[in-house]
């Protein structure tokens, strides 16, 4: 059973067709990273993953679980059920501006999953260790480096244990010197065997930890394979044209 | 100056005044900020009627002057419930509609302000980015959780300064309690001068309202700071991340 399953998916808002029949699949472990320029559908591709955006056709399946079938959404239970063990992580990180660094941590396990107290104590703790953030568990997110904030975001979607992580463009808000310790965070997880997909410019990443590249154009993958494959020897001559603006 | 003079218009207008100033002043906050609240609900809605109706309230509301509406409802509704009592042949019509003073007053204020409210928390609603609701929903918050833990909060730190200046015109509006005969601050100073012939009560009642709106100022100072996290605490000073802390 492949984590993630995509056939046909389409949309369109009005007229102006954004995604335009992607298919793909993502197996247990893979770090598949999306790279394209702006415009090519990669945001919306994922958020459609996620059911933050309609699709208007085709299939997506999530651990088995239909979210939806041939352009029409299972009920409302069910799309929770199959997106319930998937986070994502934002390009503006998305943290809640009201709550410390810990609050913004542990609300989704007492409110959602209602975990016990002491259980989430040791998770929030375990989290932010990781992210080498234990120091600011009691700050605001405003008292904290745009780096900082985005590896507070990582570990806030580690809290729920999901089997899947979405990262949409997540350096592309940050000052260029603050996206080492993000990109870390994340290459740890690909270490950890976490299946992620990751929208992103950063082309050193992609080629050094993705295991599939997917390259997106005008709403349709238009090339997918290894890295060293894209990379190395790209075979669509859109994807070659990208890759050499992109390195100048 | 006769202090002895002064002091017996400071205690009249006290006495006789500001209790009422104030009491109304307090009904009308635990009335109207909750049903603001409800009003902003359904002017969200999903339920089209629902939505049409709080639209409604806060056009009628916000679109005739509290003046009229105060004389509506005292003077006005007696009349509309002797006709459905006689209509319907039901007495009770009659002593629904027919309020109290204080009651009718009660009820004006508080109608007319809920649809300031609402307005209000609604901008506050709009300014919340929405980001916040993604992030909600893809961490599993269910509706009514979203609302209440993580988009409340934030409105209301946005609403707080439109709330403090709502909350102080209310203090002053309260002089349209005239307009149901009650005895309120301006009204027993205004008779005082009437008796008098000296304009000293007029300038107590400004000192009274004064002191009345710096109290709620302060108030509301104390109340953002509470709900602003922007800034770093006080006594400690923003840490300028280093670029190897911050990495």
């Amino acid at each position: 059973m492949n984590m993630i399953e995509v056939k046909g998916l389409k949309k369109s808002f009005g007229s102006l067709t954004v995604l335009d029949g992607v298919d793909f699949s993502v197996n247990k472990g893979d770090v598949v990273a999306v790279i394209g320029s702006s415009g090519s559908g990669k945001s919306t591709m994922l958020r459609c993953l996620i059911d933050l955006e309609r699709a208007s056709g085709g299939t997506i399946e999530i651990q088995g679980n239909p979210l939806v079938k041939d352009g029409v959404y299972v009920p409302e239970a069910q799309r929770k059920k199959a997106i319930s063990k998937m986070g994502m992580v934002f390009q503006h990180f998305n943290l809640f501006p009201h709550m410390t660094v810990r609050q913004n941590l542990e609300l989704a396990p007492k409110v959602v999953q209602k975990l016990d107290k002491e259980q989430i104590r040791r998770d929030s703790e375990e989290q932010l260790a990781k992210v080498g953030l234990s120091d600011k568990a009691d700050e605001y997110p405003a008292n904290l480096s745009g780096g900082q904030q985005q590896r507070v975001a990582i570990a806030r979607a580690l809290m729920m244990k999901p089997d899947i992580l979405l990262f949409d463009e997540p350096t592309s808000a940050l000052d260029p010197e603050l996206t080492g310790g993000v990109l870390e965070a994340i290459r740890q997880l690909a270490e950890e065997h976490m299946t992620m997909m990751i929208v992103t410019h950063e082309m050193n990443f992609a080629k050094n930890v993705a295991h599939q590249v997917l390259f997106m154009d005008s709403g349709k993958i238009l090339e997918q394979g290894p890295p060293q494959e894209i990379f190395e020897n790209p075979k669509a001559a859109r994807t070659k044209e990208f890759l050499s603006t992109i390195s100048k | 100056m006769d202090f002895n003079y002064l002091w017996s218009v400071v205690r009249m207008i006290l006495l006789e005044g500001v209790g009422k100033t104030l009491l109304l002043f307090a009904v009308v906050i635990v009335i109207s900020i909750p049903l603001g609240f409800l009003v902003t609900l359904l002017s969200k809605c999903r339920v089209p009627p629902l939505r049409w109706i709080a639209n409604a309230y806060i056009f009628i509301m916000r679109g005739t002057p509290l003046l009229l509406q105060l004389v509506f409802i005292f003077y006005g509704f007696p009349i509309i419930g002797n006709s459905l009592a006689s209509a319907f042949h039901m007495e009770f019509f009659r002593d629904l509609f027919q309020l109290e003073r204080m009651n009718a007053a009660f009820l004006g204020f508080s109608l007319n302000y809920a649809a300031y409210f609402a307005e209000i928390f609604r901008g506050g609603l709009l300014a919340i980015d929405k980001g916040q609701y993604e992030a909600a929903k893809v961490l599993g918050f269910s509706k009514p959780a979203t609302t209440m833990r993580i988009i409340f909060p934030q409105m209301i730190r946005v609403a707080l300064p439109s709330v403090a200046n709502e909350t102080i015109t209310l203090i002053k509006d309260t002089s349209l309690l005239y307009a149901v005969a009650i005895q309120e601050t301006i009204n027993v100073a205004q008779s005082i001068v009437n008796r008098d012939s000296n304009i000293l009560p007029l300038v107590v009642a400004a000192a009274v309202y004064l002191v009345l709106v710096f109290i709620l100022t302060i108030f509301f100072k104390w109340l953002e700071s509470k709900f602003n996290h922007d800034k770093p605490k006080k006594g400690r000073k923003k840490r300028l991340a280093s670029p190897e802390q911050s990495l």
